[in-house]
């Protein structure tokens, strides 16, 4: 085994036995999915408070009208969720005093801090495919329609959209190392939450060139987010991601 | 022979008296060597040097005779620490812990199962192979945090304190598993407040005051205690004139 797959061996085992990362899942995936179709239900049913809650989203309809629901509670619950997430991964080993242990070892610390981006990927893309796969199956149930090619495209974006989201998440797990425990990560997801939040309400334009806000746009209307701009989802991880990792290797128990 | 760790000049200022202040210290092979010194000496301080936690601002640090700067990832392999808290994550069994801390070690995986086996046994923590260790005492923590520093096998191993919470049981069973290794060439680096502790197994105690060693005690010194602060109250002084 290499340095790197002994870390994610590492990571993998302590994710799997980790009580907050199965909570986690769990709100979001069942969360968002039960939030989804209960709104569209109330909405169908000509519940009047639902149908004024869904603003942008009111004169749509079936499949349209869930997926919509869906994109809108992930962008903002799972983020928070992945940020949560990615901020007691790398926190907890300064709050459990376990990061002692993660210095003088064979395994670099930075190989480490890569084990836990790798192990956090895989833990979003389980999320999202499992929420959308939820997502199906309430409009299934709710009856919404034939599964044609528009509701399958809105099921992809959907998809996309949970695996961006945690994506943009991962400047939390370099707040969370700076900060050397979890509420500094969880006070960056903030932060990235009322950046992406605030902007689109105040410009979809401007929202569509910002990285965090991006995803959800375009999962809400594709037309409105060209691929260049949703490229651009791409610095975030990067860029945090590199830093994160520098951030391991230059650490210094000095606090 | 090539000493397995050697300090030289170590400088780390915290503030005008905390932190290391030129210091040098040597650790052969198979030899016992105490820290002593008063809370905020600079023991702890040394420690997270020696492994990499802190980076002097001035001095060397050698790990068998290469600069720490230049020392190849693998040769951590052979060093073995607990300092400040033992490395347990609360969620995992007692088994778990060790076998993370193992492969950490690069320990090839089919040897994983025996060397956490053993190295349980040598610090009487078998019975609880299965618990969690959020669910174990502090002092049964504290036998799993040393059983990771220990199992496997390294040729230096540096120990901050590590009688903390031990019952007399775990205090006997780690002074046997140090004098043991420490026969077969292991260098031991270790810090106590326990002088009678200390004078069992050290084969020399080097007194910490201020960040520097002020000088040394022989184990054998019938009132060792008295000898401590002998040395202290002169260090101070003389730093008063």
């Amino acid at each position: 085994m290499t340095g790197l797959q002994t870390s994610v061996h590492v990571e993998l085992t302590k994710a799997w036995r980790s009580r907050v990362l199965r909570t986690t899942t769990l709100l979001v995936v069942v969360g968002i999915a039960a939030i989804g179709g209960a709104m569209v239900a109330a909405a169908d049913g000509g519940n009047a408070q639902i149908v004024a809650k869904l603003g942008p989203l009111a004169d749509r309809t079936g499949w349209a009208l869930l997926t919509g629901v869906t994109a809108q509670i992930t962008a903002a619950g799972a983020l928070l969720a992945f940020g949560v997430g990615l901020s007691w991964t790398y926190g907890r080993e300064f709050a459990d005093h376990t990061v002692t242990g993660l210095f003088a070892l064979p395994v670099p610390r930075s190989t480490i801090a890569v084990a836990k981006l790798v192990v956090h990927l895989v833990w979003v893309l389980v999320v999202a495919l499992a929420l959308t796969a939820l997502v199906l199956v309430a409009g299934l149930a709710l009856r919404l329609g034939p599964l044609d090619a528009d509701v399958v495209a809105q099921l992809a974006r959907q998809l996309a959209l949970g695996t961006l989201t945690g994506l943009v998440a991962v400047p939390a797990a370099w707040a969370a190392t700076l900060g050397r425990g979890l509420l500094a990560g969880i006070g960056a997801t903030l932060a990235i939450l009322v950046v992406a939040q605030v902007t689109a309400i105040a410009s979809l334009e401007v929202a569509a060139w910002l990285p965090v806000a991006a995803p959800a746009l375009w999962a809400l209307d594709p037309g409105a987010v060209h691929a260049g701009q949703l490229a651009t989802v791409l610095v975030v991880p990067l860029g945090f991601g590199a830093l994160t990792v520098l951030a391991w290797r230059r650490l210094q128990l000095d606090r | 022979m090539t000493d397995l760790l050697r300090v030289t000049g170590a400088v780390r200022e915290f503030g005008p008296d905390a932190g290391l202040f030129g210091l040098d210290l040597t650790v052969a092979p198979g030899e016992i060597h105490a820290l002593a010194g008063l809370n905020g000496a600079g023991k702890t301080t040394l420690m997270r040097a020696v492994l990499g936690m802190l980076r002097p601002t001035s001095g060397t640090v050698h790990l068998g005779g290469i600069a720490l700067n230049d020392l190849p990832a693998e040769a951590w392999g052979r060093v073995g620490h607990l300092v400040d808290h033992p490395f347990a994550y609360p969620e995992l069994s007692t088994r778990q812990n060790l076998e993370l801390a193992a492969r950490l070690r690069r320990v090839a995986a089919d040897q994983v199962a025996q060397i956490v086996t053993t190295g349980m046994a040598d610090l009487g923590i078998t019975r609880y192979a299965a618990i969690r260790a959020a669910r174990l005492s502090q002092g049964n923590r504290q036998r799993l945090g040393l059983t990771a520093a220990l199992q496997h096998r390294p040729r230096l191993v540096v120990l901050d304190e590590p009688t903390n919470a031990l019952d007399p049981a775990g205090v006997i069973a780690l002074r046997e598993v140090l004098l043991a290794r420490a026969a077969t060439g292991t260098g031991v680096l270790v810090s106590s407040h326990h002088l009678d502790e200390v004078a069992r197994i050290a084969h020399r105690i080097s007194v910490l005051n201020h960040g520097q060693i002020v000088g040394a005690l022989d184990p054998a010194t019938p009132d060792l205690e008295r000898a401590f602060f002998h040395l202290l109250h002169a260090d101070d002084e003389e730093r008063g004139r």
